[in-house]
C-alpha cells in the first residue's frame, strides 16, 4: 500500500497540490488537503467543472457541505463507479479516499501534458518577468536627471534609445585588388609606415564612441557576406566553367565592360562621348558629379571649335581697331564703341552665318570626295583586272603563228602538271591518313576527357551538396542533442520513474508466486475432499455389511444383539462428531469474516467522525440559529 | 597652403597628413585644437580645404611624383619628402572613398540604416497582441540634404522587404 501512495502522492504533487514533503500516505490526508487534491485534478480533466470550486475548505459549515456535494457529482460525472458522497470528502475514510483518488489520478493526461507545458511555460515567464518590470518601471516616479540613481539612469534616460551609425574604417582589407611585386614593395614601405605609426586604434577611428560596436560589425558583416558570396556563386556557377578563379572573374570584368559599353553606345548617339568615356583609362575623379562631365563632354567638337574661332577673330579684330585710332573724346569714344559693337555684332553673325555655309559646303565636299575616291578606287581595281586580261590575250596572240607546236608543248606541259598533281595528290593522301587517323583519336580523347570531366564536375557538385547537407544535419542534430540535455537536466526529478517500474515487476512476479501457491493449495484441497469422499463411501460400504451381519447373527445371539446395539450407536456418536467439527469450521470461518468486518469498520474511524459529524451538526444548528436570530432581528 | 604647411613642424606633418585623408575617407578631420598654436582659426580653415583639395586632385588624378611636387612647389623638402610618402601609402584608399562618392549619381542615397526589434505586449484594443514590430530607420541623402525616413513593419511586410532586397542583390551580384 506504502508503494501506492506514493505514487498518488507524487502524481498530486505534479498536478499542483500543495502537500508536504513529509506526508507519505493517504492516511495522513486531512480532510483540506484531500479537498484541495480532488479540485486540483478536477480543474486539470475538466477545467469547467473545476474552476467553479475553490480549492480552499470555507469555515462555514453549509458551505463545505455544499461543497462536498459539488465535488461528489462532479466525481459521478467524470465516470467514478463508487459510493460518493459530501461524507466521503468531509468524513474520510482511508480506503475509499484512496479509491477516489486512484481514479482521477489515473484519468489525469500523460507525458503529453508534461511536453506542453514546458514551452508554455517559458513564454508565461518571459512575459511575466516583463510585466513585472514594466509595473516597476511604472511604480517608480520621474525624476530630473540631475537627481537620478544609476538604477534609474538606465531606465530613464534616453542615452540607450540612442542609434547606432556605422562609418567607414581603416583596416587591411582582404579584397584588396592584387598589384605587381615591385609595386607590392614600394607600396608596402609606405602602408607599412602608416600602419605602424600613424593608424589610429578601431576604437579611436570612429566620430563617435558609441559607433565603434556598430562600425566594427558592418564591416565584419560586410567582408564575411562578400566572402560568402563569392563562395556562393564559384560553387554554382564558377566550376561549371571549368576556369581558374582568377581567369573566371576576368572573363566575367570583360564580360561586363562590354556590355556597359554596348549600352552606352546604344543609350547615346554621339560618337564624342563614346571616344570620351572610353578614351579616358583614368577617370578625373575630383569632380564628383560625373553626369556635368558627361554634359561637357557632350559639347561636340563643333561647339568647341566655334567658340575658338569666335574668341579669336574678336580678339583679333579688337586688337586691330585698338591700334587704328587714337583715343577721342570721351561721348564720341562711347558713340564710336556702340557703334562699333553693332557693327562687330553684325559682323559677327555675318560671319557666323559664313562659317555655318561654309560648314555645310564643306561636309558635302568631303562627301562628295570620298564618294570620288570610291570611285577612283573601283576604276582602278577594273583597270587592273583589264590589264590582265590583257596580258593574257597578248600571250595567246603570240603563240598563234607556231599554233600546232605550242599546243603540243601546252599539252605536254598539262600532263606533266597532271601528273604531278596526280602524285602530289597520292602524297597528300599518304599524309593526310595518319593526320585524320590521329585527329579522330585526339578528338575521341577529348571527347572522353570532356567527358570525365564533366562526371568529375557532377561529383564535385554532389559532395558540395552533401556536405552542405550533412553540416546542416549537424547543426539540427546538435540542436536536438542540447535540447534534450535541456531536457534530461528538467527530467531528473523523475528518477523514481525506473523505480517504481521494478517494484511494479517484482509485485508481478510476486503475485503470480502467490497465485501458483493458491493453486497448489486448491489441489490439496480437491485431493482431500476427494479421500473423504472414498473414506465415507468406504464406511458407508463397512457399515452396511457389518450391520447386514450382525443383524443376520442377532437373531440367533444375545450377545451379537448387544453388539449390534452397539454398532449403532458408535455410527451415530461417529456422524455426529463429523457433524460437530464441519460446524465449527464454518463457525471459525466466520469468526474470521467477522473480524474481518471489524478491522474494516475500525479503519473507517467511525467514532472520530461520529464526532466530528456530532460538532458539526452542532455548528450547523448554531449557524441556523444565528441566522435565525438576524431573520428576527431584521 | 604651401605657406601655412610650412610653418608645421616636418615631423608633424605625415600626421597632418593623415588626419586629412581619414576626413576625405568619411572619418574625423583634424581639430583645431590640437594645431591652435600654429595657426589662427581663419588660416586653419584656409589650410584645410587648401589640403583636402590638393589631396583631392593628388589622389583622383592619378598624378606623378613630378606632378604632385610640383603642386608642393615652395614648399621645404622634408615636407614634401612627408606628404609624397604619406599620399603614397594612402593613395588606394583615397581613390576607393573618392570612387564611392563617384558612384552616388542617383538625386537620393542610402547614408546609414539602424533597426529595433519592438515586442507590444497589447493594445488599446487587444489586451493580449504580442507581434513582433522592426522598427527599421533609413538615412537618405537627398540633394545634399540628410533626410531620415522611418518604417515600421510587421513579420509578413519584414519578410517581403528582405525579399525584394535579396532579389536586388542577386542583380548586384552579376555586376561584381
Amino acid at each position: 500500500m506504502e508503494e501506492v501512495d506514493r505514487i498518488l502522492l507524487n502524481s498530486l504533487r505534479q498536478s499542483g497540490a500543495d502537500i508536504a514533503e513529509d506526508v507519505e500516505s493517504v492516511r495522513q490526508l486531512t480532510t483540506e488537503l484531500i479537498v484541495e487534491c480532488v479540485v486540483r485534478c478536477l480543474r486539470i480533466l475538466n477545467p469547467a467543472l473545476g474552476n467553479g470550486v475553490s480549492h480552499l475548505l470555507p469555515p462555514g459549515m453549509s458551505a463545505r457541505f455544499r461543497i462536498g456535494m459539488c465535488l461528489a457529482q462532479a466525481c459521478q460525472e467524470l465516470g467514478y463507479q463508487g459510493e460518493i458522497g459530501y461524507q466521503t470528502f468531509l468524513y474520510s475514510n482511508e480506503p475509499e479516499i484512496r479509491r477516489l483518488l486512484m481514479f482521477l489520478v489515473e484519468k489525469l493526461p500523460r507525458d503529453s501534458a508534461d511536453t506542453a507545458d514546458q514551452p508554455a511555460e517559458k513564454s508565461v515567464l518571459l512575459q511575466r518577468l516583463i510585466a513585472t518590470k514594466i509595473k516597476q518601471q511604472l511604480a517608480s516616479a520621474w525624476l530630473p536627471p540631475a537627481l537620478r540613481t544609476t538604477s534609474l539612469l538606465n531606465t530613464q534616460n534616453s542615452c540607450l534609445m540612442n542609434k547606432f551609425h556605422s562609418q567607414a574604417l581603416s583596416l587591411l582589407s582582404p579584397s584588396a585588388p592584387p598589384l605587381s611585386p615591385s609595386q607590392q614593395s614600394l607600396l608596402f614601405t609606405e602602408l607599412w609606415e602608416y600602419w605602424e605609426q600613424h593608424q589610429p586604434p578601431v576604437t579611436a577611428q570612429a566620430w563617435d564612441q558609441a559607433c565603434v560596436a556598430a562600425s566594427v560589425l558592418e564591416r565584419a558583416t560586410a567582408d564575411l557576406s562578400a566572402v560568402q558570396e563569392w563562395e556562393a556563386e564559384w560553387n554554382s556557377q564558377g566550376l561549371v566553367s571549368r576556369l581558374s578563379p582568377e581567369e573566371y572573374k576576368a572573363r566575367k570584368r570583360q564580360r561586363l565592360q562590354s556590355r556597359i559599353q554596348e549600352y552606352l553606345k546604344q543609350s547615346s548617339q554621339r560618337s564624342e562621348v563614346r571616344a570620351g568615356l572610353a578614351g579616358t583609362p583614368a577617370p578625373d575623379l575630383t569632380d564628383p558629379r560625373p553626369d556635368h562631365r558627361c554634359l561637357r563632354a557632350k559639347h561636340s567638337r563643333f561647339i568647341h571649335t566655334e567658340k575658338f574661332t569666335f574668341t579669336q577673330v574678336s580678339e583679333d579684330l579688337s586688337l586691330h581697331f585698338s591700334h587704328q585710332f587714337p583715343p577721342p573724346t570721351p561721348q564720341d569714344v562711347q558713340a564710336e564703341q556702340q557703334k562699333e559693337v553693332r557693327e562687330l555684332e553684325k559682323q559677327l553673325k555675318s560671319l557666323g552665318e559664313q562659317i555655318q555655309d561654309v560648314r555645310t559646303a564643306m561636309e558635302t565636299q568631303t562627301l562628295t570626295v570620298n564618294q570620288v575616291s570610291e570611285e577612283t578606287r573601283d576604276r582602278e581595281l577594273s583597270a587592273e583586272e583589264k590589264q590582265q586580261l590583257l596580258h593574257i590575250r597578248k600571250r595567246a596572240l603570240d603563240l598563234l603563228p607556231d599554233a600546232e607546236g605550242n599546243l603540243s608543248k601546252l599539252q605536254a606541259v598539262m600532263e606533266a602538271s597532271a601528273q604531278r598533281l596526280v602524285s602530289l595528290a597520292g602524297q597528300w593522301e599518304k599524309h593526310r591518313v595518319p593526320l585524320i587517323a590521329e585527329h579522330r583519336r585526339l578528338k575521341q580523347q577529348l571527347d572522353s576527357h570532356e567527358l570525365e570531366s564533366s562526371r568529375r564536375l557532377m561529383e564535385i557538385k554532389e559532395f558540395h551538396e552533401k556536405i552542405k547537407t550533412s553540416a546542416e544535419e549537424a547543426k539540427r542534430k546538435e540542436n536536438v542533442h542540447r535540447q534534450l540535455v535541456l531536457e534530461l537536466e528538467h527530467l531528473s526529478r523523475g528518477v523514481g520513474r525506473a523505480a517504481y517500474t521494478q517494484r511494479i515487476l517484482e509485485i508481478v512476479s510476486n503475485i503470480s508466486k502467490q497465485k501458483e501457491e493458491i493453486t497448489k493449495i486448491l489441489s490439496d484441497t480437491k485431493e482431500l475432499q476427494k479421500e473423504i469422499n472414498s473414506l465415507t463411501g468406504k464406511l458407508d460400504r463397512t457399515f452396511a455389511v457389518t450391520d447386514e451381519l450382525l443383524f443376520k447373527d442377532a437373531k440367533r445371539d444375545e450377545a451379537v444383539r448387544k453388539a449390534y446395539k452397539y454398532l449403532a450407536a458408535l455410527h451415530e456418536n461417529c456422524s455426529q462428531l463429523i457433524e460437530t467439527i464441519e460446524d465449527t469450521g464454518t463457525i471459525l470461518r466466520e469468526v474470521r469474516d467477522l473480524e474481518e468486518l471489524i478491522d474494516l469498520e475500525t479503519g473507517k474511524k467511525t467514532l472520530i467522525n461520529l464526532e466530528k459529524i456530532l460538532e458539526d451538526h452542532r455548528a450547523i444548528r448554531q449557524e441556523n440559529a444565528g441566522l435565525a436570530g438576524r431573520l428576527r432581528e431584521a | 597652403m604651401v605657406v601655412l604647411l610650412n610653418r608645421l613642424p616636418a615631423e608633424d606633418c605625415p600626421k597632418f597628413v593623415h588626419k586629412v585623408i581619414d576626413g576625405v575617407c568619411g572619418r574625423a578631420l583634424p581639430r583645431f585644437r590640437d594645431y591652435g598654436a600654429v595657426w589662427t582659426l581663419t588660416e586653419w580653415m584656409e589650410i584645410l580645404e587648401g589640403t583636402t583639395s590638393f589631396l583631392k586632385r593628388a589622389g583622383g588624378k592619378h598624378l606623378s611624383d613630378e606632378e604632385i611636387l610640383q603642386l608642393l612647389d615652395g614648399l621645404g623638402l622634408p615636407h614634401q619628402e612627408a606628404v609624397l610618402k604619406s599620399l603614397k601609402g594612402r593613395k588606394e584608399e583615397l581613390r576607393q572613398a573618392m570612387v564611392e562618392k563617384t558612384n552616388d549619381v542617383s538625386s537620393a542615397q542610402l547614408q546609414d540604416f539602424d533597426w529595433q526589434l519592438k515586442l507590444p505586449l497589447s493594445s488599446d484594443k487587444i489586451a493580449f497582441l504580442q507581434t513582433p514590430l522592426l522598427n527599421l530607420d533609413l538615412d537618405v541623402r537627398e540633394n545634399g540634404i540628410l533626410k531620415p525616413v522611418s518604417i515600421e513593419m510587421n513579420k509578413e511586410e519584414l519578410q517581403n522587404l528582405i525579399h525584394s532586397l535579396e532579389a536586388a542583390n542577386k542583380v548586384v551580384l552579376q555586376l561584381k
